[in-house]
């Protein structure tokens, strides 16, 4: 019966070689170790908490919301109303391979990141990211203010949370549907500048041009120094050309005059 | 022969105006441009970041103080016995009908169709220079203080007002700048009879000849009001013209500086 002591072992061992291959309990990081060490050398912070919930799942149920072996694909996962979804990007496939610039690039370039240096997940919360319309998110309109602008601006209010973060390039013609009173002024002053230096730097470049004409001494200038100085440059240009062409002549009529004597001396 | 132009308070004004916008323009465009080596060589020269916005808003402040002392003095300019005379006349800044009148003789003038028109004290450039600071300056200084305490701002408005404020701010200084750098510029050091520097507003005179070609219809104006004995100046300084020519091409210097970075490094702003 000594093989079964064997068999007890070699589970034993495979049970140990399973277990803890598995992804643990625990919440695991998401992002890759390189992009991680990328964003905390280019802007200092180190992201601790950018974990997913692995097997936790959000205990809030979403109607309509497949789970199971076959969650619907990323494409389906699409057109799905994410805005109100407690974990976002539920159901997207890969998505513990990815990061949020990979998908929402424009996203990135807001003042909040590009001066202040500020992370996606510092405003809008570790994994699960919660909709920015779900209830119980933290940028839930009803307390964004207090949950998340109040972090660094204090004592702020549920209109000043109305501020625009991710703010649309104003010259865009999708913000004439987005944010309509950014387009316009933002055209508008552009026209101003546009229309001020149309004007004013023909305008004074032209009068510029006409009190250069009319210098009196620039006249004098031109008369006694520079159109002297340029007849003797034409004249020396003139003569070099001639006595090349001269010289040129020469040699062409002694070369005709040879092939004309080797013509004839047969 | 020199004639005088400008008394010492309005080119205290002006030195004011000077120095205050340059540091403006130079702590305001360091933080613009702070994403790029160019604003980050700026914002080194105002202390950082941080410091520089500190700076911006008490210059900002002070240029407010200049503002409301340079309102009152402009309404103490006005004869009260003639009020209408005196703002719509020919010493008036108030633009008016000759003034349309001068720029389409002017531009005629500019392509050899007519002569040069008869401007009076103020040419319709010096009289646009002059309001375009005027209605700049309180825009800025408006979307300046709403943006500086956004919490009191938001107290009254909605929060996306403040973008539309930033964008305010941004446009006009970008405005102001452009055009004190570039036509503001060249009308003062570049043209031909200004040229290498146009010396009214610091030594306060011009020259009679200058003056007879520029502004004939105001030298006429002083001969017939019997002025033009009392506005014979003194001509400046030798000390005060070289310290003034210094001053001068260094302004000029710090904000072709900031024009031709900012034209370069623009698009690097990363701004939304």
């Amino acid at each position: 019966m000594a093989y079964i002591g064997a068999v007890g072992l070699l589970i034993g061992l495979f049970s140990l070689f399973i277990v803890p291959s598995g992804p643990p309990l625990a919440q695991q990081e998401v992002t890759s170790k390189i992009y991680r060490y990328r964003e905390r050398v280019a802007t200092g912070y180190y992201e601790g908490y950018e974990v997913s919930p692995r097997r936790q799942r959000a205990l809030v149920p979403v109607p309509s919301v497949r789970r199971g072996l076959f969650p619907y694909g990323s494409a389906s996962a699409m057109v799905r109303i994410r805005a109100r979804l407690p974990d976002s990007h539920q159901g997207l496939k890969f998505y513990y391979r990815t990061t949020c610039i990979e998908c929402h690039p424009q996203e990135a370039r807001n003042i909040h990141s590009v001066r202040a240096g500020i992370t996606c997940r510092q405003c809008h919360g570790p994994e699960p990211i919660a909709a920015i319309n779900h209830y119980y998110s933290a940028m839930s309109p009803i307390r964004r203010h207090a949950y998340v602008c109040a972090k660094c601006h204090e004592g702020a209010n549920a209109a000043f949370a109305g501020f625009y973060v991710h703010e649309p390039a104003g010259t865009a013609l999708s913000t004439r549907e987005s944010f309509p009173v950014l387009f316009y002024t933002s055209w508008g002053m552009l026209l101003l500048l546009l229309g001020t230096l149309a004007f004013f730097v023909p305008h004074s470049f032209m009068v510029g041009l006409r009190e250069l004409f009319e210098n009196k001494s620039l006249q004098n200038l031109i008369k006694e120094r520079i159109s002297p100085r340029l007849k003797r440059m034409k004249d020396g240009a003139f003569s070099i050309i001639q006595r090349v062409m001269a010289g040129l002549r020469k040699f062409f009529e002694k070369k005709k005059a040879a092939e004309n004597e080797a013509e004839d001396a047969p | 022969m020199l004639l005088k132009r400008f008394n010492r308070t309005q080119r205290l004004y002006h030195l004011f105006l000077m120095v205050t916008f340059l540091i403006q323009a130079g702590t305001g465009f360091s933080r613009l441009f702070i994403t790029t080596d160019f604003g980050r060589t700026l914002s080194g020269l105002f202390g950082g970041y941080e410091t520089a916005i500190v700076i911006h808003f008490w210059v900002g402040v002070l240029m407010m103080v200049g503002f409301v002392v340079h309102s009152i003095y402009l309404i103490s300019k006005i004869n009260w016995q003639h009020p209408i005379k005196s703002i719509l006349g020919p010493d008036s800044l108030v633009p008016n009908l000759d003034d349309a009148q001068h720029l389409y003789q002017r531009i005629l003038w500019t392509i050899g169709l007519d002569s040069p028109p008869k401007v009076d004290r103020w040419a319709y450039w010096e009289k646009f220079d002059y309001w375009a600071v005027y209605w700049g300056l309180p825009l800025l200084a408006i979307t300046g203080i709403m943006l500086k305490f956004p919490l009191l701002t938001t107290l009254v408005l909605p929060g996306w007002v403040l973008n539309i404020l930033a964008l305010l701010h941004r446009a006009e200084a970008i405005l102001a700048a452009s055009y004190i750098f570039i036509v503001h510029f060249f009308i003062g050091h570049l043209r031909p009879t200004c040229f290498p520097m146009n010396e009214a507003m610091f030594s306060g005179s011009v020259h009679l000849e200058e003056a007879l070609k520029e502004k004939p219809a105001w030298v006429e104006r002083l001969k017939k009001e019997g002025k033009f004995e009392y506005a014979m100046a003194k001509a400046p300084a030798r000390w005060y013209r070289v310290l003034y020519f210094i001053f001068g091409y260094s302004a000029l210097g710090f904000g072709l500086y900031i024009l031709i970075n900012g034209i370069v490094y623009g698009r690097y702003i990363q701004l939304h």
